[in-house]
């Protein structure tokens, strides 16, 4: 498939060079003259490599085409996530620089979205937010609330967010994996 | 469209105040006149290559269209050619067809200062100073750091483009002035030509290959002398080739443009009449043309020099922010 570059999202997947990247960043942009643009950053799905690519606006680029998965996350090592496809129980692994650190918040036993290009895993779709349990983090100390006071606090993931004060131990909430930003408490 | 609010922008938006501050009281004692413009106008300049915001104005049966201004040029050189002096405006701009993103938004704040007398090198002394004074304001030095680059107010790297061009894309001067050598060059490059202009290709390599370069050399870099494809207002330098045009860079970040002014009227119609074209044959919105702006000039705008830079682009670098909308406490987001 071929789509003008201006409609390229972050998310999408791109033959650039013969190889397959996944777009990280878009921008259109109007210079004082000529074409606009599409500034985009890429990513290699294979070596996690980032690479600039700045397209005329309206030049054809060809897309790749995926497929979205949903798999159990099963565990991950020191290199690779594992997930395993429940329809026919096969496993798959992504290296986890191209996961990047969506990884750190990822529970196990969870179910998420894998792409695959030609049967091959190429990246994982990141869920909008994940509920994680805080385990530790301080009582609240009073604060400037308005300027959005923070503290850190562990979750069950191991890693350590920004939460508001009012945060205590125990609670769930839930962060955006692509930013580690704090969303919300939730109920169980 | 989704509206924002972000308290936790606070602290940038705190030096955004600071930046504003700071322009404002260089700009003063520098002896630049601050003027209030309106954001709406019933006729415009016309520009081929940025799309407008149209709306209307009522009364009982009477209707108007009004459209909100892309930037003060329109209302300051009125004024200028009226004797008013050196003078600024720091003013809300709105282009239409710009999705925000961490440099863009449809509606952003304008920095626009003029110096009579002056062509675009002069004007980028003082624009040397004002950085450096805001630099000492905020810092208390001359020099600060973005994103890991430090950026030393004290003098520019100044580049032509011709120059840039040669050192960070390999094409020469012959390639660069020539349009068929430059489409070769390009298309050896590996960017695709069929179909696209000499001004699609130049920007896009400028994009691509340029820009990313510029502004990290430890100084802000000034680059000069643009093709004259790309002369916009700009006077033409004795060559015929360039225009007397700058772009100012810090760490990659472009922020503003600056201009000798054309101040020939009969040369300024013919390119309002070929903007106007193109503005019709690319399906933008036609609007009036300002032709009381024509007679301002053909009656008394002096030499001059002209820059606009982006303001929330400037309070970023200042705020150490990663992008113009961690300075707003509020914003408007597309999720599209």
């Amino acid at each position: 498939m071929r789509t003008n570059a201006g409609n390229l999202k972050k998310g999408e997947f791109i033959f650039y060079q013969g190889e397959v990247w996944q777009i990280q960043k878009a921008d259109f942009y109007s210079p004082g003259k000529g074409s606009a643009l599409m500034k985009t950053r890429v990513k290699n799905v294979k070596s996690a490599k980032n690479v600039d690519i700045t397209y005329k606006s309206n030049e054809s680029v060809e897309t790749v085409d995926v497929e979205s998965v949903e798999m159990q996350y099963l565990y991950k090592d020191t290199e690779n996530i594992y997930f395993m496809d429940s329809r026919n129980y096969n496993q798959y692994s992504l290296p986890l620089n191209i996961v990047g650190t969506v990884a750190d918040y990822l529970k196990e036993g969870q179910r998420y979205f894998v792409y695959l290009h030609d049967e091959q895993p190429i990246s994982m779709r990141p869920p909008m937010s994940v509920r994680l349990k805080v385990i530790s983090t301080e009582e609240a100390v009073k604060g400037d609330t308005v300027s959005g006071a923070k503290k850190p606090a562990q979750v069950e993931t191991g890693v350590t967010v920004m939460v508001p004060l009012f945060v205590k131990a125990g609670e769930i909430i839930t962060i955006n994996p692509e930013t580690g930003q704090y969303g919300e408490r939730v109920k169980e | 469209m989704q509206i924002h609010t972000n308290p936790q922008n606070l602290k940038y938006y705190k030096v955004y105040l600071k930046v504003e501050e700071g322009v404002h009281s260089f700009l003063k004692k520098n002896g630049y006149l601050k003027i209030d413009v309106p954001v709406l106008s019933p006729a415009l300049i016309p520009e081929s290559y940025l799309e407008v915001f149209k709306t209307e104005y009522r009364f009982f049966n009477r209707k108007e269209p009004l459209y909100l201004t892309p930037s003060p040029e329109l209302f300051l050189k009125r004024i200028l050619s009226k004797g008013v002096g050196n003078c600024y405006s720091l003013v809300k701009a709105f282009r239409n067809h710009e999705p925000p993103s961490s440099l863009h938004s449809f509606e952003f704040t304008m920095l626009e200062i003029y110096k009579l007398n002056s062509n675009y090198l002069d004007l980028a002394e003082d624009l040397l100073a004002l950085l450096r004074h805001l630099c000492n304001q905020i810092f208390q030095k001359d020099h600060l750091v973005f994103k890991g680059v430090i950026v030393d107010f004290r003098k520019w790297e100044k580049i032509t483009v011709s120059e840039a061009f040669r050192k960070f894309a390999s094409v020469n001067e012959r390639e660069l002035f020539d349009r068929e050598s430059f489409l070769r060059r390009a298309k050896k490059k590996g960017y695709v030509v069929d179909g696209y202009s000499y001004e699609d290709l130049f920007s896009q390599i400028y994009v691509q290959e340029i820009e990313p370069n510029l502004g990290k050399n430890g100084f802000p870099t000034l680059i000069y002398d643009y093709p004259r494809q790309f002369a916009a207002l700009a006077k033409l330098n004795k060559d015929k080739k360039t225009a007397q045009r700058f772009e100012f860079y810090i760490a990659g970040v472009e922020l503003g443009d600056c201009y000798s002014e054309l101040t020939d009227w009969k040369e300024q119609e013919a390119r309002f009449v070929e903007e106007e074209k193109k503005r019709l044959r690319t399906g933008k919105i036609m609007h009036p043309v300002d032709k009381d702006f024509l007679e301002a000039l053909q009656y008394g705008l002096e030499n001059c020099a002209g820059i606009a830079i982006g303001f929330e682009r400037l309070a970023m670098i200042f705020a150490g922010a990663a992008s113009i909308q961690e300075l707003k406490l509020i914003t408007i987001t597309d999720n599209l």
